[in-house]
């Protein structure tokens, strides 16, 4: 590693100080890397995170390399992103491939972030923060040499997607009626094609780091690929990830005003709610696949893990959310 | 017929132990782990103590849809799933409603066991 890390930096020397596994990632892991440079391209004490697979992990996933790729393109646009620095798919070193950039400083515990009273007076400024970082992200644009690994739109738009969940389910041992109901909707209220941009994928709380009130940065780019950016829109504000706050509907931190205001300030173009709402409903579904998914680690890979088991379990919410959402009238009385 | 206590109680009384005798035992790294476990036996003390009465409600309406007494109600579950993929109900107002209120009982049976804060969060118990 401390040969990889010499090379790769044009560093003389480099000598590992610290390496210890970081909690958070439930799909990769992310190692504090604490390493010594010396020479002339980079020198003195670096704190890093190195990113690599776990046993185990979802299909849709990009492999460490391809994400590698992606954090450059965002950082190059100017989305506020740890610097990426090097990557390798040398089975030498750690028997698989991983990427290596700066450690940033700060908390993404979603709970902690949605529960903090000391945080609230900041939170509408930093949603619509967040949305001029997601903005940024969707100034990307296909085609791009750089990330001709992404399947183009058509491959991964909302018809592929609803595909895809189906297909997952014809797989899953126990039926699931409200996700069969609410694919059903979706199949039936597709929007119109649109112009595809760099979709982040898993845009949320819980995947940005913020050092007290200041955004230090957006992570976890494995879901990225070409899409409508109002999925991103949809994602964020979708139930499943507003954690504490289920009543601020950014992320669990704000109203939506704030968040569309960033976007659209730095967009140029305004949100579609209605387009936003489809990939609400979406999103929904979405998360409780990745979370039959996750449960499926334990269930079928054997992956010892009590948190992934008990992500299957919030499949459930999810249902609950799209009955919510699409049968406005609510729960039936004796339901 | 079982001993006593019975198994929720025990799985409450353990989950009692665990966050409070235990948990202040425990080093800071475990503790996300340790309620972890908590939150598996309250899943599992809740599921226990529901039974299946609430399950064979959703089986009953489930042979009252389908005016099948004879197929058992997982068969009818899977046939509910399927239908709703093809879009069956959509021509029929009484039957789309009736899925509809299975599909809300389904959520509330099972979220009563797996996450009952999220219920009444949502202004449902």
């Amino acid at each position: 590693m401390a040969r990889f890390l010499a090379t790769a930096s044009g560093a003389d020397a480099v000598e590992i100080t610290g390496f210890t596994p970081l909690r958070g990632g439930a799909i990769q892991e992310n190692w504090a890397l604490d390493a010594r440079f010396s020479g002339r391209a980079l020198s003195g004490e670096q704190r890093l995170v190195l990113r690599t697979a776990a046993p185990t992990g979802v299909t849709a996933s990009l492999g460490r390399i391809e994400e590698f790729a992606v954090l450059k393109a965002a950082f190059a646009a100017g989305v506020t992103v740890p610097a990426p620095l090097w990557a390798t798919d040398d089975p030498q070193i750690m028997g698989k491939p991983f990427f290596v950039m700066s450690r940033i400083d700060g908390t993404a515990a979603a709970h902690r972030i949605t529960r903090d009273r000391a945080l609230d007076p900041a939170l509408p400024a930093i949603a619509e923060r967040l949305g001029c970082e997601l903005a940024r992200i969707h100034t990307i644009r296909p085609p791009r040499a750089d990330l001709a690994f992404l399947a183009p739109y058509e491959k991964v738009g909302p018809a592929q997607q609803i595909a895809t969940f189906r297909a997952y389910l014809d797989r899953h041992p126990a039926p699931r009626p409200v996700l069969e109901w609410g694919i059903r909707w979706l199949e039936t209220h597709v929007p119109p094609p649109t112009d595809p941009v760099l979709c982040h994928r898993d845009f949320r709380t819980g995947n940005y780091m913020l050092n007290g009130a200041v955004l230090t940065g957006i992570l976890d780019w494995e879901f990225a690929g070409w899409g409508d950016p109002h999925e991103d829109i949809g994602w964020f504000c979708s139930k499943g990830w507003r954690f504490a706050r289920l009543d601020r509907e950014a992320g669990g931190i704000a109203e939506r005003s704030p968040f569309y205001r960033g976007y659209e300030s730095e967009a140029g173009r305004s949100v579609d709610p209605q387009r936003v709402f489809f990939w609400e409903v979406l999103a929904s579904v979405r998360w409780a696949v990745i979370a039959l998914q996750q449960s499926d680690r334990y269930m079928i890979a054997g992956e010892r893990n009590l948190d992934l088991a008990l992500t299957g379990r919030r499949a459930t919410e999810c249902e609950l959310e799209i009955l919510m959402l699409l049968d406005t009238g609510g729960a039936p009385r004796g339901a | 017929m079982r001993d006593l206590p019975s198994g929720p109680r025990l799985l409450a009384l353990a989950r009692d132990v665990l966050l409070h005798d235990l948990m202040p035992l425990l080093p800071s790294e475990a503790h996300l782990d340790a309620r972890l476990v908590a939150n598996s036996m309250a899943i599992a003390e809740r599921e226990a103590s529901a039974g299946e009465e609430s399950a064979q409600g959703i089986f009953d309406d489930l042979e009252k849809l389908y005016g099948d007494a004879g197929s058992g109600g997982p068969e009818l579950l899977a046939r509910l799933a399927h239908d709703l993929r093809v879009g069956a109900f959509e021509l029929s107002e009484q039957r789309e409603r009736d899925a509809r209120r299975i599909m809300w009982r389904l959520t509330i049976a099972e979220l009563r066991s797996a996450n009952p804060r999220f219920l009444n969060a949502n202004g449902l118990s």
